[in-house]
């Protein structure tokens, strides 16, 4: 058996390691549940939106030979329009229509889009090239023990929380988070008291793909791997976390990523590492069955 | 909603007026079982719909159902003792113990939530419990350590015994006494209810659309059929007749109504009035006792809204009480037999249509404060 | 509007068809006969899979997007009895399709409680959750290298080798499938199914059991699958996990809104037009660019929710001939 300082070492590295991919789980986690709460939909095509991001970002290094930092923002911008372009081809038109239309097209953008980035990328495993990337992100930054630290997870960190904070200041201080909320909770009145709804849609749409894309890249560093499906499988998980805080609800969006990316990585270290996905299909479907409003969210009633 | 105290008589044609937001539909959906309410009792035909029960009873269930589930926490740590030997790890035991407490904590939720399969299953788990806590009393020197670390299990596993056992008798008698077993499974389902004798209809109109106007009918004599799947899938002679029973009598119900001649188009392809009457006529078909009707007038013209008042009367020659909610004033002053007043969830009067048509407070709530005096 | 004609006497076009189908094997199409005949035997059994979930979304409205976990189930359940017990086909089918409707009892009861989309993840995550058990366990599955060596079906001692032979089982579990199917549709069940996809709520209050027609929607849905899933490891001889991924419920999925959602003729259209177009696909298109053809499948399901969310033979259609008929026969 190890010994106790070794258990010790071992279980902080994972909960490093587990508020890292939680803050990645995080960010796409947002972007789901900001698209759920103005349009009450599941924007399955969102795990797209990051993958396309770690290509873009890809795409731009390698092929165009932009530098990192600005492929970076680059990819942020492009993933936002694309969110714009893709809600309105795909959900605007069917904003009246029922419920299993719009889910069954979600589904279908989802799909198109993934075979579309195997068609032009192949299904190889990619990675960003050394030579690119700045080379302090390899170093480590800190270590207690057999704890490291890297400076690429203090990076990715960071970002997680500089983006949820200036998230949080759009939503509660400006005019257009005021209107983001109005329109969560009532469109038809948001609507009459003179606010375009479709432009803070799209405004939505925007602000979730960016930061989707941006974990995009952020993952193709941290695991130094991106692949055409990588969209689908985390999408799924930040679903799973989307749900476990209250699919809705942006700080529960936060604390489902944390939790998730936690729960992941300590599932796959001690119990099991080939039912790592299992871990989270099972988290969501335990939430789903318990507490369909999550950790924070709110319950919606039918009127009869 | 608060104090609301309603009833009905057979034979009677109730109304229920009140101003826009004053609870009726609300009042509907409690009789129909679609809401809850949180206190308060519903009875139908000498059957409780929402039973009374006093809050201590729940109380009790409650502080019983967090002990259940301390105890089994307690469970999960020496089911894994007794399978996993050693330092001996194994996915799926763990996986299936952590399944069984899953299962532990949903059926928590459910007694708690007063859902009668839980109550049922609860007995199961008691009873394992029971058979857990009797293995481990008899074996105080099992070699077993829990879970792998250096704990001998029996310094856990006794006390736990000790505990739980009796505590499963005690659980197992508390869920048989008589008032517990009533707070569970009386919740009746909107369902149940209508196989009771309840139907109804809604305020924004609540067709099949899709269907043809027959089949909407046809599917309000659902709850009056008996077959099922193994009758739909051999055509017996019996599910046959009864088939063509019930479309000979979903076209008497639609004559009844008026709509026979449009049995055999699309239900959204009729006219509003019609669609009214379609409504009606699916309520119909499930042979109530009750007919609960939710603005049936609504939209429709003086003409239209005369021969609805003939219908409602016809219907109550056949046996049926009505229930109705209208805003059409000239309606409702000619249907009602009782009329009952709702503003703001509260039961402000009620009477007779011409007690209830000269009640200040009746005027005051539709028309604001200064309307009663001017009245006076 | 060649469909409104199929929709005037289609028990005359489909006896019509199941003719040809029958002589098929004998038409004198010289050697490619027995491709066209894998082909039409993949169709049919897509016809089959696709009339069992379009009791799910079909009939009861509910999204269902882990209809492959059922499959896989038939596929493993068949291919392991068939290694280990060596029981034969006539067997081997129910035994597969009470598995299918175990499993679906088993995962529709606690979860048809739940609103639309909640459901269609849940059962997604229930497909995936199979997928990752047929891959790891490999003391049930042998895991990822797939079972192989499954013996094909025999009747009266005589086993199927040919490729007609393996046609007409499959025709005759397509006519099985549809005769449960439809005489479900025109049933009492049937008409629950509608009621509940129509209004939830309107339903209850005329006393249909949501909770109990939904999940037996869910289980009869899960066991068509699982007997298509059991032909298929017996024609195939040979199944693997890759092989029930989750994109084959995509397909199906495609299958259903393409030809027409709730309709059993719109079901078998879009079987038959779709499968043997990805076959054509595989033929045309080099090999990098085959595998991405679920982008069409997809891309198929935005564009008919976007222009034709009926589908090619509409559900309402239906209904209408139906009581068309129906006025007929009473001659009002």
């Amino acid at each position: 058996m190890d010994s106790l300082l070794d258990q010790s070492s071992l279980f902080l590295q994972q909960l490093v390691n587990g508020v890292t991919l939680g803050g990645v789980y995080a960010l796409i986690a947002v972007g789901y549940t900001m698209v759920y709460g103005v349009i009450q939909l599941i924007n399955f095509a969102h795990g797209e939106i990051y993958m396309l991001g770690a290509f873009l970002a890809y795409t731009m290094v390698t092929v165009f030979g932009i530098p990192f930092f600005a492929a970076f923002i680059l990819t942020m911008l492009i993933c936002s329009c694309f969110g714009i372009v893709l809600d309105f081809i795909a959900y605007r038109p069917l904003r009246k229509a029922p419920r299993l239309a719009a889910l069954i097209t979600a589904i279908g953008m989802s799909i198109f889009l993934q075979n579309l980035a195997l068609m032009i990328w192949g299904s190889q495993i990619k990675s960003y090239p050394r030579e690119v990337l700045p080379p302090i992100l390899f170093k480590t930054a800190w270590s207690v023990g057999d704890v490291t630290l890297s400076w690429l997870q203090i990076f990715i960190l960071s970002i997680t929380v500089l983006c949820m904070a200036v998230l949080h200041l759009v939503i509660h201080r400006t005019k257009i988070g005021t209107a983001m909320r109005a329109v969560s909770q009532d469109k038809t009145t948001a609507a009459l008291m003179g606010i375009g709804v479709n432009r803070v849609i799209s405004f939505t749409f925007a602000v979730g793909s960016a930061m989707g894309g941006m974990a995009g890249i952020l993952v193709g560093l941290y695991y130094n791997a991106i692949f055409p499906t990588m969209g689908y499988i985390a999408g799924i998980k930040a679903f799973a976390a989307a749900v476990l805080g209250g699919i809705g609800s942006v700080p529960g969006a936060m604390l489902g990523g944390g939790v998730l990316g936690i729960a992941e990585v300590m599932g796959a270290g001690y119990i099991s590492s080939e039912y790592r996905d299992g871990i989270s299909y099972a988290v969501m479907i335990a939430v789903i069955l318990f507490k369909p409003s999550g950790l924070i969210g709110r319950q919606i009633r039918e009127k009869a | 909603m608060r104090e609301i105290s309603l009833q009905a008589n057979p034979g009677q044609i109730v109304g229920i007026i009140g101003p826009n937001g004053a609870g009726k539909t609300t009042l509907f959906n409690c009789f129909a079982g679609l809401y809850h309410p949180t206190r308060g009792q519903i009875e139908f035909l000498d059957s409780p719909v929402v039973p009374e029960f006093s809050e201590a009873m729940v109380k009790r269930v409650r502080r019983y159902a967090f002990f259940f589930l301390a105890l089994g926490l307690i469970w999960l740590p020496l089911f894994w003792s007794f399978f996993l030997p050693g330092a001996l790890f194994k996915l799926e035991l763990v996986l299936l113990g952590v399944f069984i407490l899953v299962i532990r904590c949903l059926l928590i939720r459910g007694l708690l939530r007063l859902q009668i399969w839980a109550w049922g299953l609860m007995f199961v788990f008691l009873l394992s419990d029971l058979c857990f806590a009797a293995w481990w009393l008899t074996h105080p020197f099992s070699p077993a350590s829990l879970v792998g670390a250096r704990i001998p299990v029996g310094y856990i596993a006794w006390p736990w015994g000790f505990v739980a056992g009796p505590f499963s008798i005690y659980l197992m008698i508390q869920l048989w006494v008589r008032r517990v077993r009533q707070l569970y499974g009386f919740r009746l389902r909107p369902d149940a209810i209508c196989r009771l004798g309840m139907a109804r209809t809604f305020q924004n109109i609540r067709l099949f659309f899709n269907l043809s106007v027959l089949d909407n009918v046809k599917i309000g004599c659902h709850a009056q059929m008996r077959t099922g799947l193994s009758g739909a899938l051999l055509r017996t002679r019996v599910q046959r007749e009864e088939e063509a029973a019930t479309e000979s009598e979903a076209l008497e119900h639609l004559r009844f109504v008026g709509l026979e001649k449009r049995a055999f188009d699309l239900a959204g392809t009729l006219a509003y009035g019609e669609q009214r009457r379609l409504e009606i006529a699916r309520a119909l078909a499930s042979r109530p006792r009750l007919l609960l009707l939710d603005e049936p007038a609504a939209g429709m013209n003086a003409r239209e809204s005369s021969r609805l008042i003939q219908l409602v009367l016809r219907i109550r020659e056949k046996g049926i009480t009505v229930l109705v909610i209208e805003h059409d004033m000239r309606v409702m002053m000619n249907l009602a037999d009782h009329i009952y007043v709702l503003d703001y969830g509260r039961l402000i009067a009620e009477g007779t249509p011409d007690d209830v048509r000269s009640n200040p407070k009746v005027i005051e709530a539709y028309l604001g404060g200064g309307a009663a005096h001017a009245e006076a | 509007m060649g469909f409104r004609q199929l929709g005037h006497n289609p028990r005359l076009l489909f006896f019509g068809l199941l003719l040809l189908a029958v002589l098929l094997p004998w038409l004198p199409l010289g050697s490619s006969t027995n491709y066209i005949l894998r082909i039409l035997t993949t169709a049919v059994l897509y016809m089959v899979l696709a009339l069992g979930l379009n009791i799910v979304p079909g009939f009861t409205g509910l999204l269902d997007l882990g209809y492959v976990g059922f499959y896989g189930i038939g596929a493993y359940t068949s291919g392991l009895l068939a290694i280990h017990y060596d029981l034969s086909l006539w067997v081997i089918l129910p035994l597969a399709a009470l598995n299918g409707a175990l499993w679906g009892t088993l995962l529709g009861a606690p979860t048809l409680r739940l609103t639309g989309d909640y459901f269609a993840i849940v059962t997604f995550g229930f497909s995936e959750l199979v997928v990752l058990v047929l891959r790891n366990e490999l003391w049930l599955t042998r895991g990822p290298m797939g079972l192989p060596g499954i013996s094909p079906p025999s009747i009266f001692g005589h086993p199927l080798a040919r490729d007609w032979e393996f046609f007409y089982l499959i025709l005759l579990l397509l006519i099985i499938v549809l005769l449960v199917v439809t005489r479900l549709q025109d049933s009492r069940i049937g008409r629950a199914w509608f009621a509940i996809r129509e209004d939830e709520i309107a339903a209850q209050c005329c006393g249909v059991n949501l909770i109990r027609y939904k999940v037996t929607a869910f289980a009869i849905s899960a066991s068509i699958g699982a007997m298509g899933g059991a032909f298929y490891a017996k024609w195939f001889k040979f199944i693997h996990p890759d092989m029930f991924k989750f994109w084959e419920s995509i397909l199906i999925l495609c299958l259903i809104v393409f030809g027409g959602m709730g309709s059993i003729a719109g079901t078998m259209l879009g079987a038959l037009i779709l499968i043997p177009l990805s076959e054509v696909l595989r033929a045309v298109l080099p090999q990098g660019l085959f595998s991405a053809r679920y982008l069409i499948y997809g891309l198929v399901l935005v564009l008919m929710m976007r222009w034709r969310p009926e589908g090619l033979i509409p559900f309402e259609g239906a209904q209408a001939r139906k009581a068309r008929l129906a006025r007929e026969r009473l001659n009002l």
